[in-house]
């Protein structure tokens, strides 16, 4: 097993994780479906921000503000023309006549999403620490804001309810799929090895003559199409996008992903999104029971705080865990001792 | 024993074991979901009594001996939070209930719009006690149906009101932007009131989370000829647009439509500032049926406390229209009670108005009052029953 090629690996994991996704289809119903899908759309978003946050060490709040963008434009292009003029008067003729595919919305989203990043990143990702946080943070206010005034194409503050349920397992997992394949070839790639030089010290990086300005704003970009896709997935989960869908909430939630998980490591963040959303999930009847809501909030909070304190740079630091060889390590022989 | 009398003992046994076990499996309950938003928000003060209500009337059909032959209901009550997502993920968990008959709950028309989809692709019928939006059942679909009347009959007989009894001719129109029901009444409400011949002096929007009207007050004041003015709005800023009006020194009537039915309007301006504004809802005060005498102290009985409000008495009805409907349909299949509800000729035991889906609609035509808020003390006014 250990000695198999990682193409063979990799295609095995693929087959084995087709197989459970077939299998749930078929034996559960509605409501745990759609936890796995939440479960899948959260790891796709922490591995996007691991992008941004972790290996370029950009301190980004602004996920939820491309997802609102790539959301919004996805819910668009999907819809019905009949009820597009309906709820929304003020589109341009292109897009209130057309009614696109699930896969090809999703795509346009998550393009939209990247090229407001790339405009947006230019003047923004100048600012450094801090200063680039609170201004993430303002995109989120902005989008919000434009959604809700803009309601000739949005429908304002009413939202849009009643999308089509089009986000089955297998679209999640595919952009899941493609997420990790992305993010794991960029960071054992040199365009990733430049991103974790900029990261460590930036002055150093651009005397060896890497380009930051543009590896900056690729990394903020790459982070943007993920995140608008993921925002698509979720609308069309929920049947529902309002402005207020994704909120500062949402974003400190997938900052604590990444942060717990290790700022770069991939696995790290996948493991910490699913354990995070299902702990949620599973604390949900216990909050209603108790009538303690916002319980699981608390204890996340209290979670980081004590991951800051004893091991800040998270649960693997910015390595890649190989669970196989410490496998093999417990199991195995003994190593012969060196002669002296 | 001898093998034979052995074969007969254990047929006996078998059998004994059926009749027994017959009327057990005949008692399965029936499941009904209700979705409200009991536990934050302004909604929640038109959501609490409105599950008070389901809940009473569902004991009420249980001591009663129960439905088709001695089937208990069960309420599943789901609370959600005074946010859409959490309505859409507590319908899909509805739906996910094995055997749900129907889906009742939501006072706004937006948190219906929310969960009533889902319902519709699951084949559920959704019975909104208090949304009253008339374009939901051709926006969610067949599974749709309203126990209150619509915004548009609400809205014209404050409208007829305002022009015929008030003698208002120029009114300032305020309307809340973020919530389909409020832009809605205003459409209805301005339509009627210019083809009467009255006029609109300014018109302002708000958002249902604005603390803050003083800007709206002060461009109302600096308008001139302004003889009344109509909120639309919810009951998160209903107590509020009152208390900052009146505290403006404006004596102006508010009117408004049943989101102002709840005990915020007095209780936020206090009774000196909480005076001389009208606003529409569901008839129910002052009526002396039997049905809402049996209602009223049932309700009391159960809660210590008389209905909070209108909305109370729509939980109640929407339960009893749907028990009304199983009970007519003669099964608990989803399918059948959703063809029992569309053909609902006239369900009188309503503590609100007889109930009746005329011509394919899923709006009822009901009364409508009109209730009197005199320094903090409400009082019905008149009962008007719609012409058009």
């Amino acid at each position: 097993m250990i000695g198999l090629s990682p193409l063979i690996k990799t295609a095995l994991a693929i087959m084995l994780c087709a197989g459970l996704i077939y299998a749930a289809t078929r034996t559960l119903d509605l409501y745990t479906l759609s936890i796995i899908g939440f479960v899948g759309i959260n790891v796709m978003l922490a591995v996007s921000l691991n992008i941004t946050n972790g290996f370029i060490g950009l301190f980004s709040l602004g996920h939820p503000a491309f997802m609102t963008l790539g959301g919004y434009l996805t819910a668009i292009l999907v819809m019905a023309p009949a009820r597009k003029a309906v709820m929304l008067s003020s589109l341009p003729d292109a897009l209130a006549a057309t009614q696109w595919g699930f896969f090809p919305a999703l795509l346009a989203g998550g393009l939209f999403a990247a090229a407001a990043a790339v405009v947006i990143g230019y003047p923004v990702l100048r600012l450094r620490g801090h200063y680039l946080a609170v201004a993430t943070l303002g995109l989120i206010f902005i989008v919000q804001s434009l959604a809700v005034n803009l309601s000739g194409l949005t429908r304002g503050a009413l939202g849009l309810s009643g999308l089509p349920a089009l986000t089955s397992l297998w679209w999640v997992y595919l952009f899941v799929g493609l997420a990790l394949f992305v993010s794991w070839r960029l960071k054992h790639s040199s365009l990733g090895r430049a991103m974790l030089a900029i990261r460590e010290n930036e002055l150093a990086a651009a005397c060896l003559g890497i380009r930051v300005a543009r590896i900056r704003v690729l990394a903020f970009a790459l982070g943007a199409f993920f995140a608008g896709i993921g925002g698509g997935l979720w609308i069309h989960l929920v049947t529902l996008i309002s402005p207020h869908s994704f909120t500062f909430l949402m974003a400190f939630q997938l900052v604590v992903m990444v942060v717990l998980g290790g700022t770069g490591s991939i696995t790290g963040a996948a493991l910490i999104a699913v354990a995070l959303t299902v702990s949620t999930e599973l604390l949900r009847p216990v909050e209603e029971a108790v009538g303690l809501f916002g319980a699981s909030q608390m204890i996340i909070a209290v979670l980081v705080l004590l991951v800051l304190i004893f091991r800040p740079t998270g649960l693997f630091g910015t390595a890649e865990p190989d669970f196989l060889p410490k496998l093999a390590r417990v199991t195995g022989p003994t190593r012969p001792k060196p002669k002296l | 024993m001898q093998p034979w009398k052995n074969g007969i003992a254990a047929l006996a046994a078998a059998f004994l074991t059926a009749a027994v076990s017959a009327p057990a499996m005949a008692q399965e309950p029936i499941n009904i979901a209700a979705l409200y938003n009991v536990s934050s928000g302004g909604l929640a003060s038109l959501d609490g009594p409105s599950l008070n209500g389901v809940k009473l009337k569902a004991k009420m059909i249980n001591d009663a001996g129960g439905l088709l032959d001695g089937r208990m209901i069960v309420i599943n009550a789901i609370d959600t939070k005074d946010d859409t997502r959490e309505a859409a993920t507590a319908a899909q968990r509805s739906v996910a209930i094995s055997g749900l008959t129907a889906g009742i709950g939501h006072s706004d028309t937006t948190f219906a719009l929310a969960s009533a989809p889902l319902f519709q692709s699951a084949g559920i019928p959704f019975v909104t006690s208090g949304a009253t939006s008339p374009d939901l059942p051709a926006m969610v679909g067949s599974e749709m149906f309203l126990v209150p009347f619509g915004d548009d009959v609400q809205a014209y007989a404050m409208a007829e009101y305002a022009y015929n009894t008030l003698g208002l001719r120029n009114v300032a129109l305020w309307t809340d932007n973020a919530m389909d029901y409020t832009t809605g009444l205003s459409r209805y409400f301005k339509e009627r009131f210019e083809a009467l011949g009255g006029t609109f002096a300014i018109e302002d929007v708000y958002m249902t989370s604005d603390q803050d009207f003083s800007a709206l007050v002060a461009r109302l004041q600096a308008t001139d000829g302004v003889d009344g003015v109509f909120a639309s709005s919810g009951p998160d800023t209903a107590g509020i647009i009152v208390k900052q009006i009146r505290e403006a020194g404006l004596d102006l009537p508010i009117m408004a439509g049943d989101g102002f039915d709840t005990d915020l309007v007095t209780t936020v301006p206090g009774p000196t500032l909480a005076t001389n504004v009208y606003y529409t809802t569901h008839a129910y005060v002052g009526l002396e049926t039997g049905p809402a005498n049996e209602f009223r102290s049932a309700y009391e009985a159960e809660y210590g406390n008389p209905p909070e409000n209108a909305f109370a008495a729509l939980g109640y009805d929407a339960m009893g229209l749907v028990a009304d409907a199983i009970t007519r349909a003669g099964s608990s299949d989803p399918a059948d009670v959703t063809a029992a509800l569309a053909a609902t000729s006239g369900y009188a035991n309503a503590v609100t108005g007889t109930i009746a889906y005329v011509d394919g609609s899923r709006v009822p035509s009901k009364p409508v009052a009109i209730m009197h808020v005199v320094d903090g003390a409400v009082s019905l006014e008149t009962t008007v029953t719609p012409a058009s």
